[in-house]
């Protein structure tokens, strides 16, 4: 029987969401493919991760690495390399994460297995494995074929996939590994949480956020206004943190915070995945951008195609009109 | 310290509204965009010319492509750069496995300390190329590198990672770093500059002179197609004059009761 082996993502003892959503999208083609699924951790003490696995995988393998408390490239790459070798799986899925991005071009040059990364869908054609990338900004598909025969390596967008159901009972396989051996060269120091100021964007009911769209620092001050009207506070994506023009805390996306709020105005945001993660939640999303063809309106309530800077300014007006 | 940036050039297809697949079905209408350096190779050639400031060395610009993508070691040479190497092949759909052959064995003819490449491209983002090329040199690396503090024979680097948080690492040389946006604020480049660096001589080299062909550069993973996005759910688009549009939000704000 082929195999799918999922690889799922831990740190700072937490299992990641991302891994449950790699293994929906593992459960899907395992019954499309007649194939078994397989999770597999590693880390220091893996056993409460490996339950949770064993809901939505058919079988865990339980990987415990004395030492390996947080998961760090390399000891992952040669663990995992030797375990893809033994088994020999159809296709080794994980999510396309910071972990990932760090882990699985290493892990493919090193097995010669081919790769395909943040992929938006998967499927298996003529026997080979089929994959769909998002390219040049959202605005293009692109199809892959991976080669045939190898273990394909695949990681999926991150959001892009739903958890599936968690009713199985997959049989949880405790593996040993040797000790796992020191990697001079590369020491880990440890983890810096971001700063926090004064602003905390996950508590607010409206967001008025910008991109690169807004143009100049000194044109946030549009939004400001605006936002101040509407009872809410400013938010951005990732290019305005890049040019400095607002502090990271104001960030949304996936390196940023994510956000729910009763209304999402995006003023100028293009519409990228890595910023869309974050704002999904929102009750009411309305987008403003010069470029009808920026994937923030497929994803949008309302919008209007227009330069943010001519539209904030009568929209600032015609708000403090109708609350006067 | 002597450092290599790898850098590329991309379609800019930010505002583009014209967009269309070309006749292979495998890419889109070239001449329907401007192109540019990838976003992330700017903070990597700033990131370069910093550490060569601070610690005395030497920075190459090193890419892949046609002539026409000269005009990127331009500017890598008007912000700063010392010297740039051009691979002439066209490589714009191959695998990122076959990029990151040709540019491991470009790399290992050069002398170097620190590898730079930027995250990801604006244009495929596969996220593969600089950590493929690590592996291939055998030499450590780190992925989405937010801050670089680099003395004698080690280098302290911040990963960033999901939600705001950050990892640390130090790390021995020579090693290869992918550089995320953010990590500094790029230098304005002058048209001066430009036009200085258009008198500089670039190296060109092509496979042969690598010594590299046929297997060792095979596609394992084959561009098929490409196609617009099927039409899914859409935004209600409100239309009209400024005036008209905000009148119509305001209504539909106050309508919904956020207002």
């Amino acid at each position: 029987m082929a195999e799918i082996l999922v690889v799922a993502e831990h740190r700072r003892a937490k299992l990641a969401d991302i891994s449950l959503q790699v293994l929906g999208l593992g459960q899907r083609l395992a019954e499309e493919w007649g194939a078994e699924l397989v999770a597999v951790v590693v880390g220091g003490d893996v056993s409460g991760y490996a339950e949770t696995l064993a809901r939505w995988a058919d079988r865990v393998l339980s990987v415990r690495a004395t030492g390996l408390d947080e998961p760090l490239a390399e000891p992952c790459q040669r663990i995992l390399a030797g375990i893809i070798r033994e088994r020999n799986p159809a296709l080794v899925l994980m999510g396309h994460t910071s972990f990932a991005m760090d882990l699985a071009p290493a892990l493919a040059v090193e097995l010669g297995a081919p790769l395909a990364t943040d992929c938006v869908d998967v499927a298996l054609e003529d026997g080979g494995v089929r994959v769909t990338r998002s390219v040049y900004g959202g605005k293009v598909n692109a199809l892959y074929s991976m080669a045939a025969g190898e273990t394909a390596i695949v990681t999926g967008r991150v959001g892009e996939f739903s958890a599936g159901e968690g009713n199985r009972r997959g049989e949880i396989e405790e593996v040993a590994v040797d000790t796992v051996e020191e990697y001079g060269y590369k020491q880990f120091e440890g983890y810096v949480e971001q700063e926090a100021g004064g602003v905390d964007i996950t508590q607010a009911d409206v967001l008025v956020a910008v991109g690169r769209g807004i143009g100049d620092r000194e044109n946030i001050r549009l939004a400001e206004q605006l936002a101040a009207q509407l009872g809410g506070v400013v938010a951005c994506s990732r290019p305005v943190v890049d040019q400095g023009w607002l502090p990271a805390e104001h960030q949304v996306g996936l390196s940023g915070r994510t956000v729910g709020p009763k209304l999402y105005l995006a003023l100028g945001i293009s519409g990228a995945f890595q910023h869309m993660v974050g704002c999904r939640g929102a009750r009411m999303l309305v987008a403003i951008n010069r470029d009808p063809k920026a994937p923030i309106f497929a994803a949008a309530d309302y919008g209007i195609v227009e330069d943010v800077l001519r539209i904030v300014p009568v929209l600032a007006e015609k708000i403090a009109e109708t609350r006067s | 310290m002597d450092i290599i940036a790898c850098i590329k050039r991309v379609p800019d297809t930010t505002g583009a509204d014209r967009i269309a697949i070309d006749a292979s079905g495998r890419d889109i209408e070239r001449r329907l965009v401007a192109f540019k350096i990838n976003d992330w190779d700017e903070y990597v050639l700033e990131a370069g010319v910093q550490l060569k400031e601070g610690l005395g060395g030497s920075l190459t610009a090193l890419t892949v492509g046609s002539q026409e993508w000269e005009d990127i070691l331009r500017r890598a040479l008007a912000m700063g750069a010392d010297a740039a190497v051009r691979v002439d092949e066209d490589v714009v759909d191959a695998d990122p496995r076959t990029v990151a052959a040709i540019l491991s064995s470009a790399i290992g003819r050069l002398s170097y300390d620190l590898v730079l490449f930027g995250a990801q491209s604006e244009d495929f983002g596969c996220g593969q190329l600089g950590v493929m090329v690590a592996e291939m040199l055998g030499i450590p690396h780190a992925a989405l590198v937010v801050d670089i503090q680099a003395e004698d024979g080690w280098a302290k680097v911040s990963r960033e990672l999901e939600a705001g948080l950050l990892e640390t690492y130090r790390m021995r040389l020579p090693a290869l770093l992918t550089v995320q946006t953010g990590i500094n604020r790029p230098r304005y480049i002058s048209l001066g500059g430009i036009r200085r660096a258009m008198r500089r001589e670039l190296q060109v080299t092509s496979l042969g002179e690598l010594g590299l062909s046929g297997e060792a550069l095979a596609p394992v993973v084959r561009l098929e197609r490409m196609e617009l996005p099927p039409k899914g759910k859409e935004a209600v688009l409100i239309s009209g004059s400024p005036e008209e549009a905000a009148d119509h939000l305001t209504r539909i704000l106050q309508d919904s009761g956020v207002l």
